[in-house]
C-alpha cells in the first residue's frame, strides 16, 4: 500500500503552496485595512478566500493527482449547497414585503430622533455603534 | 488446485482505498452541512436591516481571526508533510510533523477560547441580548430578580420554595448573629426595590432612561447597593441574538471538528516509536478531515472577520 502511495503521489513543492497561502491570508487582512470601496473589499477577500481553497484542494488533498471520481463526489454536493443559498435567499433578502419586527420599529424610532435632533446625537450615535451607519443593505 | 479463485479480469470499483473513498464521501456531507450554517448566516444577515457589525456591539477581533487562519494553514501544512513523511517509511519525521499539528490545534482552540471569552464577558450569548428598550429594561427586572433569589437562598438554607423562604426571612433575622442580620435586612431592602421595579416593568411605566436612573438609585443604597454594584443594563443590539446564534453555530460547530481532528491525530501519536506503513492510510484520510477543517476556516474568515458592515 506505501509503495501504491509513493507513486500516485508526484511530489509537490509544499512549502510553496504554504507560503502562497500565508500570502493571501496577508492580503485579506491588508484589504481590510487600507481603504477600497466595500463592494471591491467583497470581492477581493472571497476572491482570494476561493484562491486559498483551490490550493489547499488541489496540492493539500492531492485532488490534482485523483481521478474522476472527484467530480462525481464533489459536483452534486456543490450543487446543492448552491442550490441551498439559491433556495433560502428570496424570502429572506429580497421579498417585497416589508418585515414586521420590533428591532425594524426600534431602529426606525431611533433614526426619527436623530434626525430630529440633527448633529450631535447622531455623532453620538455614530461612535457608539460604528457599523450600523457603515452598512445600509 | 483447482479450488483456487481465478483472478477477477476486471477491477470494480474505484481506485482507491475504501477508507480514503468514505472519508471524501463523508467530507461531501460535510460540505453540505456547513454550507447549510454559512447559507442560513449570509441570508438572515441580508433580511436583517441592521444587523450589528461594529467592534464595539459584536467584539470580532480581525487580527485573532487573521492569527488562527495562520495557524490552521500552517497545520495544513504541517499534516500534509507527515503524510509524505509516511509515504517516504520516514516514521519519526512524520510522528514529529503530526505532534506540531496537534500543538497548533491546541492553540488554535486557545485563540478561539480567547475571543468566546470576550463575548461571554459582554453577554453576547444568543437569547442574552436586548433587542430594543423594553428588552433592555426586562432584562434589567431579570438580572435583579436573580440577585435577590440567589441571596435569599444563601441566607435562609433549605430546599423550600423561594416565596415560603421569603415569609422566614423575619424569623430568620430574630436568632441570627449580627452579621446575618445584616445582610436579611439588606436582602429585606432589595426586595422591596425589586417589586418596585418589577411593577413598574410590568405596567410599562420605565423606559430605559428611568431604567438607569433607577439602577443608579438602587447602587447608591448604603443597605443593599453593593449587592447590585455589579449590575449594567445592557446595549440594545437589534438582531444580537441572531448574530450571537449564528455566529456561535458556525464557529462552535468548526471547534467541534478541530478536536475531532486532534482526536484522529492522537490516536496516530500514541503509536509513538511503533508508528509504521499501518498508519499511512490513516494519517492520509485524517489530513483530508483536517484540510477540509481548514477550508470551512478559510470561508468562515472572511465571512465572519471581514465583510460584515461592508455590504
Amino acid at each position: 500500500m506505501a509503495d501504491d502511495h509513493a507513486q500516485s503521489h508526484p511530489h509537490v513543492n509544499y512549502f510553496g503552496v504554504f507560503l502562497a497561502l500565508c500570502v493571501c491570508t496577508a492580503l485579506s487582512v491588508i484589504f481590510d485595512v487600507v481603504h477600497v470601496t466595500p463592494s471591491l473589499l467583497v470581492f477581493l477577500v472571497l476572491a482570494v478566500a476561493c484562491a486559498k481553497a483551490m490550493f489547499v484542494m488541489t496540492y493539500f488533498m492531492h485532488l490534482k493527482f485523483e481521478g474522476n471520481w472527484k467530480f462525481v463526489i464533489l459536483f452534486p454536493t456543490a450543487v446543492l449547497s448552491v442550490g441551498l443559498m439559491v433556495a433560502l435567499a428570496p424570502d429572506m433578502a429580497m421579498h417585497y414585503y416589508t418585515n414586521e419586527a420590533p428591532q425594524l420599529r426600534y431602529e426606525a424610532e431611533k433614526a426619527a430622533e436623530s434626525h430630529g435632533d440633527h448633529g450631535d446625537s447622531h455623532e453620538a450615535a455614530d461612535s457608539h455603534g460604528g457599523g450600523h451607519d457603515a452598512h445600509g443593505h | 488446485m483447482s479450488h483456487a479463485p481465478a483472478k477477477p479480469a476486471v477491477h470494480m470499483g474505484l481506485p482507491l482505498p475504501n477508507s480514503k473513498l468514505g472519508m471524501w464521501l463523508f467530507l461531501g456531507t460535510e460540505i453540505m452541512f456547513f454550507t447549510a450554517f454559512i447559507g442560513t448566516y449570509i441570508v438572515l444577515y441580508f433580511g436583517s436591516p441592521g444587523w450589528p457589525t461594529g467592534y464595539n456591539e459584536t467584539h470580532i477581533n480581525v487580527l485573532a481571526g487573521g492569527v488562527n487562519t495562520f495557524v490552521l494553514l500552517a497545520s495544513s501544512y504541517f499534516v500534509v508533510v507527515a503524510h509524505e513523511a509516511m509515504v517516504n517509511k520516514n516514521f519519526k519525521r512524520a510522528w514529529n510533523f503530526l505532534a506540531a499539528t496537534l500543538v497548533l490545534a491546541v492553540l488554535f482552540l486557545g485563540i478561539k477560547a480567547v475571543e468566546y471569552k470576550g463575548k461571554f464577558d459582554h453577554r453576547i450569548l444568543p437569547g442574552q441580548i436586548p433587542e430594543t428598550e423594553l428588552d433592555a429594561v426586562r432584562l434589567l427586572g431579570k438580572d435583579v430578580q436573580w440577585i435577590v433569589d440567589s441571596q435569599l437562598n444563601r441566607l435562609v438554607p433549605g430546599a423550600e420554595p423561594l416565596h415560603v423562604k421569603a415569609t422566614k426571612v423575619t424569623e430568620t433575622m430574630s436568632t441570627a448573629d449580627e452579621s446575618t442580620k445584616q445582610q436579611l435586612q439588606a436582602w429585606e431592602g432589595l426586595n422591596g426595590a425589586f417589586n418596585q421595579l418589577r411593577s413598574d416593568i410590568s405596567a410599562n411605566r420605565l423606559t430605559l432612561d428611568d431604567a438607569h436612573h433607577r439602577l443608579e438609585e438602587m447602587q447608591a443604597d448604603p443597605k443593599f447597593g453593593p449587592l447590585v454594584s455589579h449590575v449594567q443594563i445592557a446595549h440594545v443590539l437589534p438582531y444580537g441574538n441572531l448574530f450571537a446564534s449564528t455566529y456561535f453555530l458556525m464557529t462552535g460547530f468548526h471547534a467541534i471538528h478541530v478536536v475531532v481532528g486532534m482526536i484522529l491525530f492522537i490516536a496516530v501519536l500514541k503509536e509513538g516509536p511503533k508508528l509504521d506503513e499501518r498508519s499511512t492510510d490513516w494519517v492520509e484520510n485524517s489530513g483530508l478531515y483536517w484540510h477540509f477543517v481548514d477550508l470551512v476556516w478559510i470561508f468562515l474568515f472572511p465571512m465572519i472577520y471581514i465583510i460584515p458592515g461592508n455590504i
